[in-house]
């Protein structure tokens, strides 16, 4: 067995279940800290309500980002030794601030958010879901960097086939990082509001009517409505600064043979590499050329400009086309909900039904752009200056194979487990509405007075 | 006055990420305790247990993420060799470590039912993670070498590390708790001490035997003298603590935190012998810290978040622990 392909199976597979989580807490800490500040504004115990809630999702997400994340740290050095030893003058440093700035941040302050909400007065509780917030998003900001720097690295030079930094500013704000944080940052929004949507959906279906449901409910909804027209204008204006940077990879995406003007738009199409043609081609005539030129007569690249050296055509192309596609169903989900609920302030039956699966949407839309894009910079680990093949290490293919296997198996059931508790906590949710006891908060009595502990952990 | 910062800097790293691994092993070590000592718990002592770690367990994991994380940074040579060489126990150490840490999470979360599953998932997480580390120590201490005398060299490791984690999760659940799951503990103390103070006289005598190198840095003449209170300092506090177990819990609670500091303190010692083992190399006999150091540049950019930084993460890392000082009661979210 191939120890190479197999070690990218194994990264792709960590990588794919790690970004999972990241996706949920980065943006789930801002709507915990919303939560919050609706709470200490309104005194209103049912956004407290929904503040408990998803802080259990919270913790359990992170929990599962921390221990894929831990794995794929090790993974760097068991599999891809190359990668370090090449590039780990650049990579490094990114890496250290991530661990120094963000991670110890996040880890730390997380206990005082989740069990702290009575040993501590209710600022400090603020403040610690504030640092928890900004611990995630801090930690997003460097692993992009690190990851935008492999796709267009700048602010380095070579010596003795090692890569040294130049200039960290140019290596940290490189020409893709900017493009593809706001675009990561929008997606993790994307995701968090479409999965408490489709969660409150849930629970609305199960008879749930209860003021927490309704205000989690509307939260989901209007901010997915607002973000998805945004996230669609900055996919765009990411995609033209791939162009620019990563032509091969927009030949990819477009599964366009041959650099000229006049290039349709594929909507649909099988492309087979081996004869460099699409079958069963579905096209909108000069569709390529007006979105990525804005004139028909622009000229896009095309894949024989970089013979053996372009990724290969069908992951990248279909990752790309259900990315995109799951968007556009976003935009029509979200905006549907959030017209009934401003105009008729309810939900029609069908579409909390759709709203259900569609609370998955976001990790699908995410595994679909980064399969397009990570894929897209193949044959390169980092683009011109190190190649993948070059960068795995000496560990026997029957090793990686044993290790992919029992991930897999392993990340299998963990994620039916994950989803399950997050129906289980739904339900739950639903079951009790508004009915359970809240208890006391430092400085701040609520209307039920009497602290009962509902869980331990 | 000018220093030499190509010699300085590689020097100065391996003393961070001989630090950070300390840090881990100290805390994390009675988390993992815990984890092993589920097994001759009440389920309702479980809860307790958890609650005593449940809200530190993630910032103490963090520390081995920095461990790897600075071999990672500042030594990418002696990183990509020791991880290769070690990809089996690695990867059992990252499942022990992955099914250890959901399950903390999963065993609140899951209907009643389930909660069973799950406890069995943290000790059996806990217990991989803890054989995998002693595994790896053994292993790495011979020079990488996975013939038939190094694995039962870090099998023997493993076994000892094992019981000192155990140990360390009795120490902190002496501290944590109150009543009879204390007095369970310091039992269960007593006897983890035994088998540690076996493991490492075992390994002690093993060591210099396995490794000419390693027994040529200790049995010369003088460094002998200089080195010899390293392990008789090591064995009256382990005398000491032994006898302070038939004494223990001691009225109004004192000296509760004992136990856990007296281990913290015999682990110190015991990490500073391995260090002296060690030095220079990284690898042994292999790679030395210079050879295998990034370059100056890149680890002066390191060096400075982390001078920044270190004292404001310890700082409100103990913030954290304050927050949750006290015996242990019940975790809830709210």
């Amino acid at each position: 067995m191939d120890p190479l392909i197999l070690s990218r199976i194994q990264f792709g597979a960590n990588i794919s279940f790690h970004i999972l989580f990241p996706a949920i807490t980065i943006a789930l800490g801002w709507v915990l800290l919303f939560f919050k500040l609706r709470y200490n504004a309104t005194n209103d115990s049912a956004w407290m309500r929904a503040y408990f809630t998803w802080v259990k999702v919270f913790a359990l997400s992170f929990a599962m980002g921390v221990v894929s994340g831990v794995t794929m740290s090790f993974q760097f050095g068991t599999n891809w030794p190359g990668y370090m030893e090449t590039v780990g003058n650049i990579a490094g440093p990114l890496l250290a601030y991530e661990i120094l700035t963000a991670f110890f941040l996040e880890a730390a302050f997380l206990g005082i958010m989740l069990f702290g909400f009575r040993r501590v007065s209710n600022r400090v509780h603020t403040l610690a879901t504030v640092l928890v917030a900004g611990g995630t998003t801090l930690s997003a900001f460097w692993i992009i960097a690190l990851n935008s720097w492999m796709q267009t690295p700048a602010g380095f030079e070579m010596r003795d086939g090692v890569a040294h930094a130049t200039d960290w500013w140019a290596v940290v704000f490189n020409p893709s990082m900017p493009y593809r944080l706001v675009h990561m940052m929008l997606a993790s929004g994307l995701t968090v509001s479409f999965l408490v949507a489709g969660l409150s959906a849930l629970r609305y279906l199960y008879g749930d009517r209860s003021e927490s449901m309704w205000k989690a409910l509307r939260t989901g909804v209007f901010t997915a409505a607002i973000l998805i027209p945004i996230q669609i204008f900055a996919g765009d204006q990411h995609g033209l600064n791939t162009l620019e940077h990563q032509p091969q990879k927009i030949a990819a995406m477009e599964a366009n043979w041959n650099t000229g003007p006049n290039v349709p738009l594929v909507l649909f199409a099988l492309p087979d590499e081996a004869a460099k043609e699409n079958r069963f081609e579905l096209t909108i005539p000069d569709g390529a050329s007006l979105i990525l030129r804005h004139s028909a007569g622009g000229i896009v690249p095309g894949l024989n400009d970089y013979a053996g050296n372009h990724p290969p055509v069908f992951p990248v192309f279909w990752g790309f086309r259900i990315m995109v596609g799951t968007g556009l169903l976003m935009l029509a989900v979200s905006w549907s909900a959030a017209f009934f609920l401003k105009r008729r302030h309810g939900l029609p039956k069908p579409l909390a039904l759709v709203m259900v699966p569609m609370a998955l949407s976001g990790w699908l839309a995410t595994l679909a752009g980064w399969y397009t894009t990570e894929i897209g910079r193949q044959p390169w680990l980092v683009t011109g200056v190190l190649r993948t093949a070059d960068a795995v290490g000496p560990v026997a293919g029957s090793h990686v194979a044993l290790s992919l296997a029992v991930y897999l198996i392993l990340y299998v059931l963990l994620l039916i487990a994950y989803l399950g508790v997050l129906v289980h906590l739904a339900l739950k949710a639903a079951k009790d509405g508004d009915t359970s006891p809240l208890p006391g908060v430092m400085n701040r009595p609520l209307s039920q007075p009497v602290a009962q502990p509902g869980e331990t952990s | 006055m000018s220093f030499d910062w190509p010699t300085l800097l590689p020097l100065i790293f391996a003393g961070l990420m001989g630090l950070a691994i300390l840090i881990y092993v100290i805390l994390d070590g009675f988390d993992l305790g815990i984890g092993i000592l589920f097994a001759a718990a009440e389920d309702t002592e479980q809860d307790t247990m958890i609650a005593a770690i449940g809200p530190f367990w993630d910032a103490n994991e963090t520390w081995l993420v920095l461990a790897v994380g600075l071999l990672l940074v500042a030594f990418p040579l002696a990183h990509g060799t020791i991880l290769t060489a070690l990809y089996i126990p690695v990867f059992v150490l990252l499942v022990g470590l992955i099914l250890r840490g959901v399950a903390f999470d999963f065993r609140a979360k899951v209907p009643a039912g389930r909660k069973h599953r799950w406890n069995r998932i943290f000790f059996l997480g806990s217990v991989i993670a803890s054989l995998a580390q002693g595994y790896m120590l053994g292993v790495y201490v011979l020079g990488l070498d996975v013939g038939p005398g190094g694995v039962a060299f870090g099998a023997l490791v493993a076994l000892c590390l094992a019981a000192a984690y155990v140990a360390m999760g009795a120490a902190w659940v002496i501290y944590k708790t109150e009543g009879d799951l204390q007095k369970k503990a310091v039992l269960w103390l007593r006897t983890a001490l035994v088998l540690t103070a076996l493991g490492m006289v075992a390994v002690s005598l093993a060591t210099p035997f396995a490794s000419a190198r390693i027994f040529d840095k200790w049995f010369v003449w003088p460094a002998m003298l200089y080195l010899s209170p390293l392990p008789t300092l090591s064995a009256v506090l382990f005398l000491w603590l032994w006898r302070q177990t038939f004494h223990l819990p001691k009225p109004g609670d004192r000296h509760a935190l004992l136990p856990f500091l007296t281990l913290a303190a015999i682990f110190t010692l015991g990490f500073a012998g391995l260090a002296w083992s060690f030095y220079p190399f990284v690898v042994p006999d292999r790679l030395t810290i210079w050879q295998a150091a990034s370059a100056p540049e890149s680890l002066a950019v390191i060096l400075v978040g982390t001078v920044v930084v270190l004292p404001i993460i310890i700082f409100y890392s103990f913030f954290a622990y304050r927050v949750f000082a006290g015996k242990a009661t019940d975790l809830t979210y709210d």
